[in-house]
């Protein structure tokens, strides 16, 4: 009983404080694609986490298979004993429900919002293929359009697609600049992470974390973008270019007014590079191993305990 | 699939009738894309009637052949595309990553001061 309130607690724990250990000191603008792997893990551990308690409490009611079962028939008595729960097989069957709901609830939110991300784009991809021309010494698709716009499609046609406007204001250094932004997502397969993280939040928003990391997630991923961006190009052309096809746009057409991901790009890319000391790597390392290993220690615990007890020898 | 074949040609059409600006037969599109491939009536035919299927063209019945006609412009149809590109990027799901999201007018001239002041020590 106590592991699995063990398990809960820390899920909640994660969960609620999730959000400012993660923030704190800015340490994932320094090392983004660690940022975005430290916050999937993040979420990921949560929700194994209420999975994994949800299964303990039914390792108590389990009918091992006949051969199996005399095998393990003395393990099972102890295992009975430090997974028990006093109402027995009610909480088995509540612990059920939990992890199978818990699970399948995630992966129909993950479904769903990868096969409507997939409808939305190939709609997309018609009518560009209609609309736009392929500028082959770009190796982008160019849209008549005044406002200036530069966006990738991902996926199995993948495309970075550049406005006219863009292009109109863009000297060629900065361009290729932009294009050098677009094709680190598409390489990267950024749209994966973005979605995984939106589903996630999308069938749990009432966790800090997981509503953070939904908006975190893609942040990183931009920034982590613009860093490989800069490894061939330079960082002050590439905030030039934020600054040109952001000042074009027309009011209507600027989204989230003031204080967005726009204005830290370009301080971030104006101030000297500054990536996170191997010791900061290190931590986020750690903290990853730790998020992955932590629920599943701590759901074994009961098991560890009664084979550390000698009293149960499992078959290897 | 048919519609992966016509892909190319379906666009390469609809090209040549929005740079017509006006209605248009078969045959016309079909001496035009003959300048430059070498491509069948029937291939041709069969393209742009799947174009009037799929509401890019609309037809008129003139003597014993079709005359076709945009439906609108290419203007319009970017135009709607762009919004609606904008819109499913807000909302992140369709992971239309963009370059760039907001920055308001004020925040753009003051970072395009600091840039004009980075510049010329760059250029050097």
């Amino acid at each position: 009983m106590t592991a699995v309130a063990t398990l809960l607690g820390y899920a909640v724990l994660l969960g609620i404080l999730g959000p400012r250990l993660l923030r704190a000191r800015g340490w994932a603008d320094r090392a983004p694609r660690l940022g975005v792997l430290v916050w999937q893990t993040a979420g990921a551990s949560v929700i194994a986490a209420v999975v994994l308690a949800g299964l303990m409490l039914v390792v108590p009611i389990v009918q091992a298979p006949h051969g199996l079962a005399d095998l393990l028939a003395a393990c099972r008595l102890m295992l009975r004993l430090h997974y028990e729960v006093p109402p027995q097989p009610i909480a088995g069957y509540a612990g059920l429900f939990v992890a199978g709901g818990v699970l399948l609830w995630t992966a129909g939110h993950v479904l769903t919002t990868f096969i409507a991300t997939a409808v939305q784009r190939r709609r997309h991809v018609r009518t560009l293929t209609m609309v736009a021309r392929r500028r082959g010494d770009l190796d982008a698709l160019v849209v008549e359009y005044d406002e200036p716009l530069a966006y990738c499609l991902p996926g199995r046609r993948r495309c970075v697609v550049l406005s006219t406007g863009a292009l109109e204001r863009l000297p060629d250094d900065q361009v290729s600049a932009v294009l050098a932004h677009e094709h680190a997502h598409l390489e990267g397969r950024h749209d994966l992470a973005i979605n995984l993280a939106v589903a996630f939040g999308r069938a749990f928003p009432a966790v800090p974390l997981l509503r953070a990391a939904r908006s975190e997630v893609p942040r990183l991923l931009e920034l982590l973008a613009d860093d490989v961006a800069a490894r061939n190009h330079d960082r002050v052309t590439l905030a030039a270019a934020l600054v040109t096809v952001a000042g074009g746009r027309t009011p209507a057409m600027a989204m989230g007014a003031g204080g967005g991901t726009a204005l830290l790009r370009v301080r971030r890319l104006l101030a000297p590079h500054d990536p996170l000391s191997r010791t900061g790597r290190l931590t986020g390392g750690v903290s990853i191993a730790l998020l992955v290993t932590l629920p599943l220690a701590l759901a074994a615990n009961p098991a560890i305990t009664a084979l550390l007890e000698r009293h149960c020898h499992f078959p290897v | 699939m048919a519609g992966q074949r016509f892909g190319d040609l379906e666009a390469a059409i609809m090209d040549r009738m929005w740079s017509y600006g006006r209605p248009a037969n078969v045959r016309e599109v079909l001496e035009d894309l003959q300048q430059e491939r070498s491509i069948a009536y029937t291939t041709v035919m069969t393209v742009m009637d799947n174009l009037h299927k799929k509401g890019w063209l609309r037809r008129k019945r003139v003597g014993r052949a079709y005359e076709y006609e945009a439906v609108a412009s290419r203007e319009g149809y970017t135009a709607k595309l762009m919004r609606e590109a904008l819109a499913t990027s807000n909302n992140q799901a369709a992971a239309l990553v963009h370059f760039l999201s907001d920055l308001s007018p004020e925040e753009s001239e003051a970072f395009q001061a600091a840039l004009n002041v980075v510049r010329p020590r760059d250029d050097k």
